[in-house]
């Protein structure tokens, strides 16, 4: 279980652009939820995951996951247990290393990094294995450089790799936003299937209305750092786009 | 703009493949030249750097080479590099010398001459040096190498800025920590200073932008003047020490001819153009075979001449003493 | 000429060790680190030290080593855990470390002929006691820039050398695999520093002498010798004789060259480039000029202007 206790975080404190976003925040996450987040630009749905994974420090407040605080630990040691895929397809893999070097990296998460080989041969028919079920024929390029491929097929590797070694949490920040419609379709679909196969917790923000109705077990509105609808369930399923846009529509004329 | 780039690719070819040639064709022309004027021996003169005093030692050389009677094109070519003050540049010289087999090397200042040596050892060529202040702790003193020490006529410079300033107490000696030359002759002075009632306040530098500070902070010290060494560094900014020393009525002493005109009072410096003609008559007795560099050991240079700057003595209000007038030489504008 | 070309061919060799650990930091990492410059004359101020007092001359190129990875150490920890930049970091180390040398060795030391360097050394007079000091100086550095090659090459494949080139490729998925990309980054700053001591280590023997200055313009020598070879390799790898070398399976391993060769070729070329203008007799002041064009025309013609060049 993931909470988030009475956090408060404020940008550029003490100065005109002072901007103080969330105060109390409050969050609970049960295991196996898998939560869209959605809302409008500055509304605090990026900073919220950032301060999870620790690469922003919180005020005060604090970060539980089963109980134990990990508001002391560095941004690498939370990603012990959690996967990450970022709206930029380039974040997730490295350009000039190949395919094979890449996948290879992911699968040796949480292991040590010595002077063993970096790519285990034996491996490669379990990558050509997973990346045939991507269905994207990249399972014919793992020599080919992560740099030469597609902005998707690369994000479809990053998810990839993500997920590749046991894990609590995946983080999707916008993960399709960058993508051309057709190939954000594919990546949704693998999201939602790998989510279900590993029974993972997740977050996913995203500004696509539809698949935050689509996916997910629970939707969460944000705006000014502030949860302004909170349905899960039944509740979510009987949720419709039009709904949202008039909550939207309210929020900004206020 | 392909274009442009094949066209580019097509002059960089061009031009890999004609200094090829020039290279190939430089051996050919060696070979040729030595088959034709029989047994020309080569000296190979790498000279560190363009600079007065350096410039003077080669000329100097050469003179001495002359007055030993012996004719350029008849008994010796001269083969002079200069490295541009760049030590990877000396070492491929000295390279090109060795491999060229030069009947002698000969390495104008400590970088030019360490690199010679360095490349002389497969084919044990003699190297001769010069304008090296401290031979011994550069180890060059013993094996197939000889030439002539610049150190600086310290005693001299004592001397003569004791006859101008009898009253002062402290000389101020910027300096470069990473010239061995200076590091040498700071040591010389603090050794002598005592002799001649002076105490030597030196201060360290690591880099030319350091130099004037340096002198702001010897200013503060309140010493009686500034003596210099032939340190690059501290030579290359003279005229911004000289505008600070004259502001505060301090007469800074030069070590080269170069120095006084630029504006120091006074100096006792080395001739350089003496210091190559002695370096010109051993290389002469060695490449004649009249003796090796193991029978001649290295040589310092006993002479030194007195320069006197009259405009910046009487702008200091310094009276050159009666005796010194007549031998010093007059070298301001 | 066969004396030239061997005596340029040993500096391009030994000074391929540098280039070497200026590319780990400046192209696998993407961290330009100015530690080069000092790094360079300690390696040689510790091997001149020790073999005046009579140690093994190998075992002197171990030391200093060392002591350019513990220099290196020092730019890391200062960029990594002060969080002071990286082009700052290596400017302190540097400044510092130009005291240091001058404590450990003076402005300058010679090593006389009598103190056996490694070209004389017991073991290479034993393979190569036959050849001329010239020819053994060549094999030397052939050998050490070869096996120091493949070492590199070996370690860029191994799961530690995979993570280092991927910090510099992009530090975000460092940790994402939960792995401290700082610490990476203070080891590539160590292995790439230990090399270039190396190199002046090995210099200062080939030499027989350390100054304090020897390592001004080093780290430009450097960068220019990893950009041009990256950059003539990538135009070697575009090319039409690239592509039938590839069908060529005994060729295969020819027609995509690793950094590590495109930087040692740099080196080489480099030192030909001035032994040439040397050689073909250019007015001396006029050579860095010539050098400087030479530069501009192979990187245009290569169709890079050095900003993108990519790793291993």
């Amino acid at each position: 279980m993931l909470e988030i206790r009475n956090m408060t975080k404020t940008y550029n404190p003490g100065t005109v652009t002072e901007l103080k976003l969330f105060q109390g925040f409050d969050l609970t996450v049960p295991d196996g939820q898998f939560i869209s987040i959605v809302g409008s630009n500055g509304s605090g749905k990026t900073s919220l995951l950032n301060i999870l994974c620790g690469s922003i420090p919180l005020d005060s407040g604090d970060v539980l996951i089963d109980g134990k605080s990990i508001r002391r630990q560095k941004d690498f040691q939370r990603y012990a247990s959690i996967g990450r895929v970022y709206q930029n397809p380039s974040l997730g893999t490295c350009p000039s290393l190949t395919m094979l070097e890449n996948l290879s990296l992911a699968d040796n998460k949480g292991k040590k990094f010595g002077l063993g080989f970096g790519v285990n041969k034996k491996r490669v028919d379990f990558y050509r294995d997973q990346l045939s079920g991507l269905g994207l024929g990249l399972e014919d390029k793992l020599d080919v450089k992560m740099g030469s491929l597609s902005g998707g097929q690369r994000q479809a590797v990053a998810l990839l790799m993500a997920t590749m070694t046991p894990l609590k949490f995946l983080i999707l920040d916008e993960h399709t936003a960058a993508l051309d419609p057709k190939t954000a379709e594919t990546i949704m679909a693998l999201t939602g299937k790998v989510v279900k196969e590993k029974n993972l917790t997740a977050l996913m923000v995203t500004h696509n209305l539809r698949y935050a109705l689509e996916y997910g077990d629970r939707l969460l509105m944000l705006d000014r750092g502030k949860i302004v609808v909170d349905k899960a369930g039944e509740e979510k399923a009987a949720m419709t786009a039009d709904q949202i846009l008039t909550t939207f529509g309210q929020l900004s004329m206020q | 703009m392909k274009n442009v780039k094949k066209y580019l690719c097509g002059v960089l070819s061009l031009g890999m493949a004609l200094s090829l040639c020039a290279c190939g064709g430089g051996e050919t022309g060696g070979e040729t030249g030595g088959e034709t004027a029989g047994e020309i021996p080569v000296i190979g003169i790498s000279q560190y750097g363009q600079h007065g005093s350096l410039d003077n030692c080669r000329e100097g050389f050469l003179q001495g080479l002359e007055q030993a009677g012996l004719v350029e094109g008849t008994d010796y070519t001269i083969d002079y590099q200069n490295a541009s003050f760049d030590d990877n540049m000396a070492i491929q010289i000295a390279q090109a010398f060795s491999a060229e087999d030069a009947a002698l090397m000969v390495g104008i200042a400590t970088p030019s001459a360490t690199a010679c040596y360095a490349a002389a050892e497969d084919k044990d060529i003699p190297v001769i040096f010069t304008a090296i202040t401290d031979p011994v702790g550069a180890k060059l003193d013993s094996g197939n190498i000889t030439g002539t020490s610049d150190v600086l006529p310290v005693e001299g410079q004592l001397q003569l800025i004791r006859a101008l300033q009898p009253e002062a107490d402290t000389i101020g000696i910027v300096y470069t920590t990473s010239e061995p030359n200076s590091v040498y002759s700071v040591g010389i002075y603090e050794e002598l200073a005592a002799d001649y009632g002076f105490t030597i306040e030196a201060v360290g530098v690591t880099a030319q932008s350091e130099v004037t500070q340096a002198v702001d902070t010897l200013i503060a010290k309140e010493v009686d003047c500034l003596s210099n060494l032939t340190d690059n560094n501290v030579v290359g900014v003279l005229g911004s020490i000289l505008e600070k020393t004259n502001e505060a009525g301090i007469p800074v002493y030069g070590s080269e001819i170069e120095q006084v005109k630029l504006g120091c009072v006074a100096g006792a410096g080395l001739d350089y153009v003496q210091l190559g003609i002695q370096t010109g008559l051993m290389a002469a007795k060695v490449l004649t075979g009249e003796a090796t560099c193991q029978d001649l050991p290295y040589e310092v240079i006993e002479n030194y001449a007195l320069y006197v700057n009259g405009a910046a003595l009487a702008s200091l209000n310094l009276e050159l003493p009666a005796d010194l007038a007549e031998t010093a030489e007059e070298v301001g504008q | 000429m066969t004396d030239l070309i061997a005596s340029t061919l040993t500096q391009g060799f030994i000074y391929a060790l540098l280039s070497y650990g200026v590319y780990i930091t400046y192209s696998v990492l993407d961290f330009p680190d100015l530690t080069v410059d000092s790094s360079f004359p300690l390696g040689a101020a510790v091997t001149a030290v020790l073999l005046l007092r009579g140690v093994d001359p190998w075992l002197t190129l171990v030391c200093a080593a060392a002591a350019g990875a513990l220099a290196g150490l020092c730019t890391g920890l200062i960029h990594v855990k002060l969080g002071v930049r990286d082009l700052l970091a290596g400017i302190i180390t540097m400044t510092a470390l130009s005291s240091i040398n001058l404590l450990i060795a003076g402005s300058n030391l010679t090593i006389e002929r009598a103190v056996d360097t490694i070209f004389v050394s017991a073991p290479v007079m034993a393979v190569l006691g036959g050849l001329t000091l010239t020819g053994r100086k060549l094999v030397v550095a052939l050998v050490l820039a070869l096996v120091v090659k493949l070492v590199l090459d070996l370690y860029f494949r191994t799961k530690s050398g995979l993570l280092l080139r991927a910090v510099g490729d992009n530090a975000t998925l460092v940790t994402t695999l939960a792995k401290n990309k700082g610490n990476m980054k203070i080891l590539g700053v160590v292995i790439s520093n230990a090399l270039v001591a190396l190199c002046g280590g090995v210099l200062c023997q080939e030499q027989r002498s350390y100054s304090a200055v020897m390592g001004i313009g080093q780290v430009v020598f450097g960068l220019a010798t990893v950009i041009i070879g990256v950059s003539l390799i990538r135009f070697f790898a575009g090319s039409r004789v690239s592509c039938r070398m590839g069908k060529i399976p005994v060729l295969r391993f020819l027609a995509s060259p690793k950094g590590t060769t495109a930087v040692l070729l740099g080196s080489i070329l480099y030192k030909f480039c001035i032994q040439i203008a040397i050689s073909v007799g250019l007015p001396a002041n006029m050579l860095k000029f010539i050098t400087a064009v030479l530069f501009l025309l192979v990187l245009v013609a290569a169709g890079r202007k050095g900003e993108e060049i990519i790793h291993a």
